[in-house]
């Protein structure tokens, strides 16, 4: 018997096996925790990122379903094909553009040092020479550190997720996020925390997709959809209701 | 300040709750197919063929001496770069082929040294009156091993319970999923995770009870 045998009789086993998933135009990953972007509150998904994609979703006459999992595995869902793009503030860096196609940015922001309510010694990266900065596995945030003059002087803690609440114990100085989310977590949550001096890097936020030829026919449409989102102004009054401000520009 | 959320708790709870299907179901699933399999692994390091001891070894080996998330991450995103349609594999079904052959290789281990540890007297005596080699199995060896075993499979799923808290890497929504999602929009993650590990407790406190109850029952021929 080949490889090329073995492999899909195996297939055709598992195929029987496992409980197919219902079939969707378009599946979208998300980690489901990142206020506003997507989270969930009394098990309903919503967030910017929910209304944006459902949105492109009608301009292209697609159904889109959501998949909700832990940020660290979204990258892996994508390359193994189980969901089509991730709307999860997704970052364009030059490592990233080397290996996904992705449509055009749809939210511009900014790098954010945050810290505890009432700490007034920290107004930017450049006082963080010393300091524990905590970060979200997975996110371009460390990179972003990494590359500051005084990167060797600052400890970076990693996690998985929850790092506003490392900085609000104290257990870490700041926390590294986009301004965006920054501010909505400190207007709608209790959380003593606060911005620490004005955003250090210009972040552009895009969908990905895989560097195939279907990823890349999805990836157009779905780009197409946005041009127009944005022309007609849908963009900008997703973006109003969950931020008061166009963040869909730049 | 309020120390504690209490109202928010409440109605956590209830939604919480309705994980408990998806939690307990990859579990018992994992633990079924994890004691099918253990079993053959034990019975394989007991009689060691030739062949199939070495398989059973390396098997044993890999996935004892390697963590659950790394071969959940190896199953579901691993290997449909390899085989492209096994992509069909879902998060549940992942979980559950992890935990199996996980937790299997532990189990094999402790199943196997239940059945060594029964008195080989035991095995002469039965020997004695003619019983075969599986006679001897089934009717001595294997009750008396099984007292010895429960206890520590007992072990083993709850901490398979636990352990099924790794499927929100693979896109399940499960207890653990599901408090993260919420308390991230909440914030109150002390209230969260503390609702979750109460939910956790009280199931572990009912399996321990069943265990219990099954070890009194094994008991019964010992007590004087």
């Amino acid at each position: 018997m080949t490889f090329k045998r073995l492999a899909s009789t195996l297939a055709l086993t598992v195929l029987t096996l496992g409980a197919l998933p219902a079939h969707a135009d378009i599946k979208v990953g998300m980690s489901g925790n990142y206020f506003p972007f997507t989270f969930s509150k009394h098990g309903e998904l919503q967030g910017f990122e929910i209304d944006v994609m459902n949105a492109v979703g009608k301009r292209i006459g697609e159904d889109v379903t959501f998949v909700t999992a832990s940020f660290s595995g979204l990258a892996g869902m994508l390359d193994s094909g189980r969901v089509d793009t991730i709307a999860n503030q997704i970052t364009i860096t030059d490592a990233r553009k080397a290996k996904y196609a992705f449509t055009q940015p749809y939210v511009y922001d900014g790098a954010q040092v945050v810290v505890k309510k009432g700490n007034d010694s920290i107004h930017g990266p450049e006082d963080l020479s010393g300091k524990t900065v905590a970060v979200n596995l997975g996110t371009n945030y460390e990179q972003l550190l990494e590359q500051l003059p005084n990167a060797d002087k600052i400890t970076i803690k990693t996690y998985d997720s929850n790092v506003e609440q490392d900085v609000a114990l104290g257990r870490s100085d700041a926390f590294v996020m986009d301004r965006v989310s920054a501010t909505q977590v400190i207007k709608q949550t209790p959380m003593p925390l606060q911005l620490a001096g004005q955003p250090f890097s210009k972040i552009e936020n895009a969908l990905p997709f895989r560097d195939t030829k279907d990823g890349l026919a999805l990836r157009d449409r779905v780009d197409e959809a946005l041009t127009e989102l944005r022309q007609d102004g849908t963009l900008k009054t997703i973006s109003e209701k969950w931020f008061d401000a166009d963040i869909t520009s730049p | 300040m309020q120390i504690l959320d209490f109202g928010y708790m409440a109605e956590l709870f209830p939604y919480l709750l309705g994980k408990l299907p998806i939690t307990l179901g990859m579990a018992s699933a994992g633990m079924l197919c994890a004691l099918v399999l253990a079993s053959g692994l034990a019975i394989v390091r007991v009689v060691q063929p030739p062949l199939i001891n070495g398989a059973a070894k390396l098997f044993i080996s890999f996935f004892r001496g390697t963590p659950l998330l790394v071969q959940l991450f190896l199953f579901y995103y691993g290997l449909p770069q390899l085989i492209e349609s096994l992509v069909k594999i879902d998060g549940v079904t992942a979980t559950i082929l992890g935990l199996t052959l996980h937790f299997s290789a532990y189990m094999a281990e402790s199943i196997r040294a239940a059945i060594v540890g029964i008195d080989r007297s035991q095995t002469e005596a039965a020997l004695s009156i003619g019983m075969t080699q599986s006679q001897l199995m089934r009717r001595i060896v294997l009750p008396q091993a099984t007292r010895i075993a429960v206890p520590t499979l007992m072990n083993y799923f709850i901490d398979m319970i636990k352990s099924t808290s790794l499927a929100f890497t693979l896109g399940v929504t499960e207890l653990m999923g599901a408090t993260q999602k919420e308390a991230s929009s909440s914030f109150l993650y002390f209230e969260a995770f503390l609702t979750v590990a109460v939910i956790y407790w009280v199931v572990v406190e009912l399996l321990s009870r069943i265990q219990k109850l099954m070890e009194r029952k094994l008991n019964k021929a010992y007590q004087r």
